[in-house]
């Protein structure tokens, strides 16, 4: 083989420069406000297969999105993936025609907080790996997992990748945001096979700020632990259970209601919750929730949104109150608070959490949930590892959900991997039915969160 | 990691808009290439290469959205990139970038040789003769985006529609209209002489309802969409598309939840052939037979399926969401049967597939833009009908559940499916009877083939998108009214 291919850092966008193009194209076209949102990152990541290189791939991205306003305070926006003088030029010429269908009722302007101050984020920037050392990591790796177990036959979805990206937000009123960024993630996802058996399938992922830092010992462990234990499997009688969700499982399943937190869903009549919710109990009184995108164990955390509010720690859920909504600067001004930092950038503006904390509310007494659970000490608990298809599965507006799982049934102190199930549920019935919650919380890449108890939920089985 | 068709919806007829304000201005993707794209391809190729390939891209999109009587988003884009692959053997790399530049290609060549240690420095000999003539399957296409509506018809079609949802509606909390025009010119040249060139336009127009009345609750929606039909926003029924939803969440809002079990199920013709496209489909992709994620890989010529099941995969279907001109590996579709009378012909198949698996390439490698090489990816995938009644399959069922609309669904590494009802009624001694939701099917693969016992003689596509390894694409899927005799139905 050759000379190892390093690729290089994505070409640096300059603000300042940025900022000075805009405001030219904008004086002549006549727009007085403006605002811009731009991102550029160079990625690299390898697959493999049986120990040859299956895909190597690089990729060198560039974006921006242009919003303008016009007289009436209506806005537009156009989006580009071409920076150059006249990509910009007709971005913001786009934006400027658009802003004609702008809608009255619901104009985002400029976040009051797009130049307050930005927490500092401790996120070191590592120097991009050469491909082929990602490919040796990634082929170690592999054939240590296939290592683990003869069932083990193959590692059918695996990637080691890593970015470096930048992103900026400018406005007319001089705001100016501007971050980088180093990330890697490892993922293996095993598929394992007996005898007479049913094939399995498990895995693990991992982040970091570069590839040199990932943990890919423990990432193969996790996978094949948890792929060896479902290769011993039965089914389960359909029937109500005590579910005991995974971190990742619960964190998944919060996600996926996430817009009972969010005032845009509220706005558009969408959200489980109304505007008049606030105070309201809506989870058992030992359940909190906050949003903090700012944790240290966010990998890839923001410090500013797409609007250039500031990402801070944001309670949602307090005692199972809900105390606040996710807000951007529009709902924000429609709700009479401060924006939060959960803004996308658009004519339209989303809202959208970052990465969830849950936990114990720190209740005591009869308002606690019980205490020193311990799943292997009950026999019938399902111990749910992952949920499987919550695009399809999850009824968000309804408060419903169907989700395929793996998980296992916990007989006499041991877990049986269960063949095929579904679980089903409401999720207001999910926040109100929490037994407690089990061991230390654990990061994930979506939040933290211990393993959490629920009662009676319906498992639909093969049995 | 699941593979999955989402928000997949009926394809009738096809919708659209356009946007005067983000035509293409710029260059276009033409003839006009051919030098510089030679001069890398050879350069590929002289460094060692067995294949280089670029694809070259340009688009241009608008995505509207109505929210009860008002415009609430207008969003164009635009944009160009490039996907350069190479091989060398079955071995590839591939480079996406946005640099367009002589300069930018070579240098995103040079990062795809290095992935495999080949290197511009290694000039020699190479077996590159210069691109073909160029198939310009866009020269009859050129003038498809003047001849979509404008920004003021499209967003009065979609006003149009939220109006005539409240017309037809009782409850409804939230209507939505959502309308997307996606505009794409290809180019795509190779090593191997390959030089072809295409425009497609996909538009998809879809409609949303939430109704809600105390505690009870429903949201449902319909999805159209077409491929190369400017005219079709101003051809949609608006009216009985809105009449059709409105009528189901009608249904809907006060429905109990399905009783979990197992039970006979009759799924309704068009989008009920998700069943197909997950349980199956996707197997019959040769990226699975890569992977080793499929049980049909060494079963051509075996019966994985009841005898009453024929499958076919095409690009052909006139103004079907996943028809095509030219796959992106500048290849000319194909109408491939998968399955006949339940025994297994073909696999879908791309370059790399054919190249890794033997299986010949079938006009079926596509990818979501350039920052993906290309895959074997289904595009209108069917099954054929059969010979009964829609009644005749509802007839024969004592106790069980009609799926009239589905909603996503996803196929895992080891071919476990699932997929969601979104509306259900319960089959009782023949008839259908009472509304039930919250159904999710599941089963595997080659369980569930086996059981598709009855296909009615009522054929119809519906479009929807797919996300798997090479992005989000355009698809249909499609049957008759099916029987499966059994199958897991997970509920409350």
């Amino acid at each position: 083989m050759g000379a190892d291919i390093i690729t290089a850092r994505p070409s640096a966008l300059h603000a300042s420069d940025l900022a000075g193009q805009l405001q030219s194209l904008a004086t002549e076209l006549g727009v007085s406000r403006w605002d811009l949102g731009a991102a550029c990152s160079t990625d690299t990541s390898v697959q493999v297969d049986r120990g040859e290189a299956k895909q190597l791939k690089g990729a060198q991205r560039s974006s921006i999105t242009v919003r303008a306003w016009n007289s009436d305070g209506l806005v537009g926006i156009t989006s580009t993936s071409d920076l150059s003088p006249a990509g910009l030029a007709r971005a913001l010429a786009g934006a400027s025609d658009a802003s004609t269908y702008g809608n009255p009722d619901d104009s985002p302007g400029f976040s009051p907080l797009a130049t307050a101050p930005l927490a500092q984020l401790e996120q070191p920037i590592s120097e991009p790996r050469g491909i082929l050392e990602l490919l040796d990591t990634l082929k170690q790796a592999e054939a240590e997992l296939l290592g683990r177990h003869p069932a083990i036959s193959t590692v059918p979805y695996n990637g080691l990748a890593q970015r470096s990206s930048q992103r900026i937000y400018l406005n007319s009123e001089g705001a100016c945001r501007e971050q980088q960024l180093s990330t890697a993630s490892l993922y293996l996802y095993a598929r394992a096979e007996e005898d007479g058996r049913k094939p399995r399938s498990s895995g693990a992922v991992r982040l970091a700020y570069g590839a040199e830092q990932l943990d890919v010992a423990g990432c193969i462990e996790e996978a094949a632990e948890r792929t060896i234990q479902h290769l011993d499997y039965a089914p389960i009688a359909t029937g109500r259970y005590t579910c005991v969700f995974s971190p990742e499982a619960f964190l998944d399943l919060i996600g996926a209601f996430s817009g009972l937190f969010n005032a845009r869903a509220v706005l558009d009549g969408v959200s489980l919750s109304q505007r008049d919710s606030l105070g309201s109990q809506l989870a058992v009184p030992f359940l909190s929730i906050h949003d903090n995108g700012l944790h240290p164990g966010n990998i890839g955390a923001t410090s500013f949104d797409g609007e250039g509010t500031p990402v801070a720690r944001l309670p949602l859920l307090e005692g199972g109150i809900l105390r606040n909504f996710l807000h951007s600067e529009a709902t924000a001004r429609a709700f009479g608070v401060a924006p939060t930092g959960h803004a996308g950038l658009g004519a339209k503006v989303s809202v959208g959490p970052h990465w969830f904390e849950i936990g114990p509310a720190g209740s005591t007494g009869e308002q606690a949930g019980a205490a020193n659970l311990d799943r292997f000490s009950q026999d019938g608990i399902v111990w749910i590892d992952s949920l499987s298809a919550l695009h399809a599965g999850v009824k968000a507006s309804q408060g419903s959900f169907s989700l395929p799982f793996d998980g296992w049934l916990i007989q006499g102190g041991e877990a049986r991997s269960i063949e095929a199930a579904t679980v089903a549920g409401d999720i207001r019935a999910v926040l109100k039915g929490l037994v407690g919650f089990e061991g230390q919380a654990k990061i994930t890449p979506d939040g933290i969160c211990p393993l959490v108890w629920v009662d009676e939920l319906s498992i639909t089985g093969d049995a | 990691m699941r593979v999955c068709v989402a928000s997949l919806a009926a394809l009738t007829e096809p919708v659209l808009l356009a946007t005067p304000t983000t035509s293409l201005t710029g260059d276009s993707l033409d003839q006009r290439w051919r030098d510089r794209l030679e001069t890398v391809l050879a350069a590929g190729a002289a460094a060692g290469a067995s294949l280089v390939e670029v694809f070259l891209e340009s688009t241009d999109h608008i995505g509207l959205l109505a929210e009860q009587e008002r415009i609430t988003n207008v969003s164009p884009a635009f944009g160009r990139g490039a996907g350069l692959r190479v091989f060398l053997g079955d071995k590839d790399g591939f480079v996406s970038t946005n640099d367009l530049s002589e300069a930018g290609l070579l240098q995103a060549l040079d990062q795809a040789l290095g992935m495999l240690g080949l290197t511009r420095a290694n000039l020699g000999a190479h077996g590159f003769d210069g691109l073909a003539a160029l198939r310009d399957h866009g020269a009859s296409k050129e003038n498809w985006l003047r001849q979509c509506p404008g920004l003021d018809e499209s967003t009065a079609r979609l006003l149009e529609a939220t109006a005539l949802l409240d017309r037809h509606g009782d409850h409804l909390q939230a209507r939505r209209g959502s309308y997307a025009r996606d505009w794409q010119e290809v180019l795509v040249a190779a090593s191997d002489g390959t030089f072809a060139r295409d425009i497609r336009l996909h538009q998809s127009v879809g409609i949303n309802a939430l109704a809600a009345d105390g505690d009870h609750r429903a949201s449902l929606g319909r999805r159209y969409g077409s491929s190369g039909r400017p005219d079709d926003l101003r051809q949609w029924d608006a009216e009985a598309s809105a009449v059709d939803l409105c009528s189901s969440a009608r249904s809907m809002l006060y429905a109990d939840y399905v009783e979990a079990g197992n039970y006979p199920v009759v799924l309704a013709n068009r989008f009920g052939g998700v069943i197909f496209h997950e349980a199956c489909g996707h197997l019959l992709e040769t990226t699975q037979v890569e992977r080793g994620t499929t049980p049909f890989a060494d079963k051509v010529g075996d019966t994985i399926a009841h005898e009453a099941v024929t499958a076919v995969d095409e690009g052909l279907s006139d103004g079907a969401f996943g028809s095509l001109s030219m796959d992106d590996e500048g290849m000319e579709p194909q109408r491939t049967v998968l399955i006949e009378n339940g025994v297994l012909q073909r696999f879908i198949s791309d370059r790399a597939g054919e190249l890794r698996t033997g299986h010949a390439r079938t006009g079926s490698g596509r990818r979501q833009s350039h920052n993906f090489a290309a895959a074997s990816r289904m595009r209108n995938t069917f099954i054929a009908a059969g010979p009964h009644t829609p009644e005749q399959l509802i007839g024969s069922v004592d106790r069980g559940l009609y799926c009239k609309s589905m909603g996503g669904g996803s196929v895992g590494p080891t071919g476990q499916f699932n997929f969601a009802v979104e509306e259900g009624y319960l089959i009782e001694d023949g008839q259908l009877t009472k509304p039930v939701k919250g159904a999710t099917l599941i089963g595997e693969a080659k369980e569930v083939m086996p059981r598709i016992s009855m296909c009615a003689n009522d054929l119809e596509l519906a479009a929807g998108f797919c996300g798997s390894v090479s992005g989000s694409i355009f698809v249909t899927v499609g049957q008759p009214h099916i029987k499966v005799d059994t199958i897991t139905v997970g509920g409350r």
